[in-house]
């Protein structure tokens, strides 16, 4: 068992680094082969196999510019995106305060990292009912759940961050007898940028999901999970999948913001990461 | 000069007064007892981990004492002081911030305005020889340029004392001797009382007007040299017999200890 758990990571790190090759290496080639191949067998496979109101590639390939033009669909877009941006808004900046509280003040963090930690890994569906009955039947419901999803990863992260200031930077900082509101909210928040980050992506992708599951579970219309499960119940697969190819697309439109953001605007940051 | 300001130049800033340092059971010194008068630059030389750090940031009020005193102008030493300034062993600049933030940054967290910011930022990054890499990121400077900018952020505070923790460890020899010199220049123009831990004990003979030597386990001052070269001090005090005399003098003397800690270890 002992040898099995120390072999596993070295084994599972050179299986990653073999599938990263694949996949992200210079074999551009064999990467759109495969794309190509599965394309292939779903199309085939479908044809041959599935009732025909199954979606197949070329099904939604033709259905894709209707749909990503329609009002239906720009509207369910709209609305699935907004709530997920303001409630990152939302939970970033709570968070953050909130991370930084427990991260650099024992008393907060004594007081809530039970808390916070118990949040975090409860399954926030669990919530939903709660949810729909404080915030009623609509977008309210929705946004909250993505606030609620986004909020404690970034707090989690950010508290991480806000313990791991280098001891240098809040030396210089006594010495110069900077006021508390610098050691926090400069210091401390510049300080764990790169945990911040890295809990604003987990939060996306949280929110993203929380925003689908409410819209499922209200039954909102405009958004893309509803719009999704409409188009699916009503066998119009094919567009029902042009739906989540949207909410893939959202998330790496995400991605690239990010990615564009931090060298933008931190562009010490990778530098900063890499030489550690 | 008047002469009432002569006078002054011979009263001490700073005093330490039987001062001694525990780090739990370590005790690191005891018993130090050291005056530095005002508009002097005391170099304070020592083994490695004898605590030279740890009294620099005593002297800051960045660390408590566990006996005796400090005092400046009179007042003991609890917490850093304003008039006051460190530069450290490690930069500490912020990755983050430009060099000209970086170096306003002493100035904003005491609260001076925008206006006095603006003023005495570019002031002090050209006389650290910084002009030109106002926008440049930390990341973006070599080593001797980073202490550079560090060294700014503790001038642009206009401090009657100055606190060096090995300022120029990380650099190349050239650069070390080129900010050498900047420096002696800077406190032609602008006296202060400057403390200056260092490993070198060249830079010790050629910056000090004293030289501390610690010494000892725990450590305490084993014996402070005047250093009676010429002013000012430039590269030809480097070839001055009374130099290399003072400089051997310092040598044997911390060489014992070395040759003790060799033999503790044998
Ligand atoms: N925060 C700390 N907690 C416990 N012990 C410490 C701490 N800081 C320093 N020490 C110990 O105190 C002693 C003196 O450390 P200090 O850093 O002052 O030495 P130094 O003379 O500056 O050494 P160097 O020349 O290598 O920089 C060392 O033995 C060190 O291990
Ligand atoms: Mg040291």
């Amino acid at each position: 068992m002992t040898t099995d758990a120390l072999t596993q990571p070295a084994d599972s790190r050179s299986m990653g680094s073999l599938l990263s090759n694949i996949f992200w290496g210079t074999s551009l080639r064999a990467k759109v082969t495969a794309g190509i191949l599965i394309l292939l067998v779903w199309q085939v496979g479908v044809t041959l196999f599935a009732p025909s109101f199954v979606a197949t590639p070329i099904g939604v390939a033709l259905a894709f510019p209707g749909v990503v033009t329609s009002k239906v669909f720009l509207i369910a877009s709209k609305g699935t995106l907004l709530a997920v941006f303001q409630g990152l808004a939302i939970a970033l900046v709570f968070g953050t305060v909130v991370g930084v509280a427990m991260g650099r003040m024992k008393v907060f963090d004594r007081a809530l990292n039970f808390y916070v930690s118990g949040f975090y890994t409860m399954p926030m569906i669990a919530l939903l009912p709660l949810l729909t009955i404080w915030f009623g039947y609509g977008g309210d419901a929705r946004l909250a759940t993505v606030i609620f999803a986004a909020f404690f990863s970034i707090v989690i992260n950010v508290r991480d961050g806000a313990r791991s200031v280098p001891p240098e930077y809040l030396e210089v900082c006594k010495a110069y007898r900077a006021k508390a509101r610098y050691v926090w909210f400069d210091i401390t928040v510049f300080a764990s940028l790169p945990y911040l980050i890295a809990g604003f992506r987990l939060a996306a992708g949280r929110a993203l999901v929380a925003a689908v599951i409410a819209e499922f579970f209200v039954s909102l219309q405009d958004g893309v999970g509803m719009f999704v499960l409409f188009n699916a119940r009503n066998f119009n697969h094919d567009v029902a999948v042009v739906g989540v190819v949207a909410l893939v697309a959202f998330g790496l439109m995400f991605e690239i913001t990010m990615n564009w953001t931090t060298r933008r605007f931190f562009p010490w940051y990778r530098r900063e990461t890499k030489a550690d | 000069m008047s002469a009432e300001a002569e006078a002054d130049g011979q009263s001490s800033r700073i005093e330490i007064n039987g001062v001694g340092k525990r780090y739990g059971d370590l005790q690191v010194f005891k018993d130090i007892n050291l005056e530095f008068r005002e508009r002097e630059i005391v170099t304070i030389v020592g083994p490695s981990g004898c605590g030279k750090t740890t009294l620099l940031r005593c002297i800051d009020g960045l660390l408590p004492v566990n006996e005796g005193e400090i005092r400046i102008e009179g007042d003991v030493i609890t917490q850093p002081r304003e008039g006051v300034s460190m530069v450290f062993q490690h930069f500490g600049l912020f990755p983050w911030k430009t060099v000209r933030q970086n170096v306003g940054y002493g100035l904003k967290l005491a609260g001076a305005p925008r206006a006095e910011i603006a003023e005495k930022v570019p002031y002090y990054v050209d006389l650290v020889g910084l002009k030109g890499f106002e926008d440049a990121y930390p990341y973006q400077l070599s080593g001797g340029m980073q202490q550079r900018c560090g060294l700014a952020r503790a001038l642009t505070m206009e401090p009657s004392v100055l606190l060096m923790d090995e300022p120029f460890a990380a650099v190349d020899a050239q650069t070390r001797e080129i900010l050498q010199f900047e420096l002696l220049k800077i406190w032609r123009m602008r006296p202060m009382t400057m403390v200056f831990v260092t490993h070198s004990i060249e830079e010790a003979v050629l910056m000090g007007d004293r030289v501390v030597v610690l010494k000892g386990r725990p450590s305490s001052v084993f014996e402070v040299i005047d250093v009676d070269l010429p002013a000012p001090r430039d590269r030809s005090t480097l070839a001055h017999p009374r130099f290399t005399e003072i400089r051997e003098h310092v040598w044997t003397t911390l060489m014992d200890e070395v040759r003790a800690a060799e033999y503790e270890l044998n």
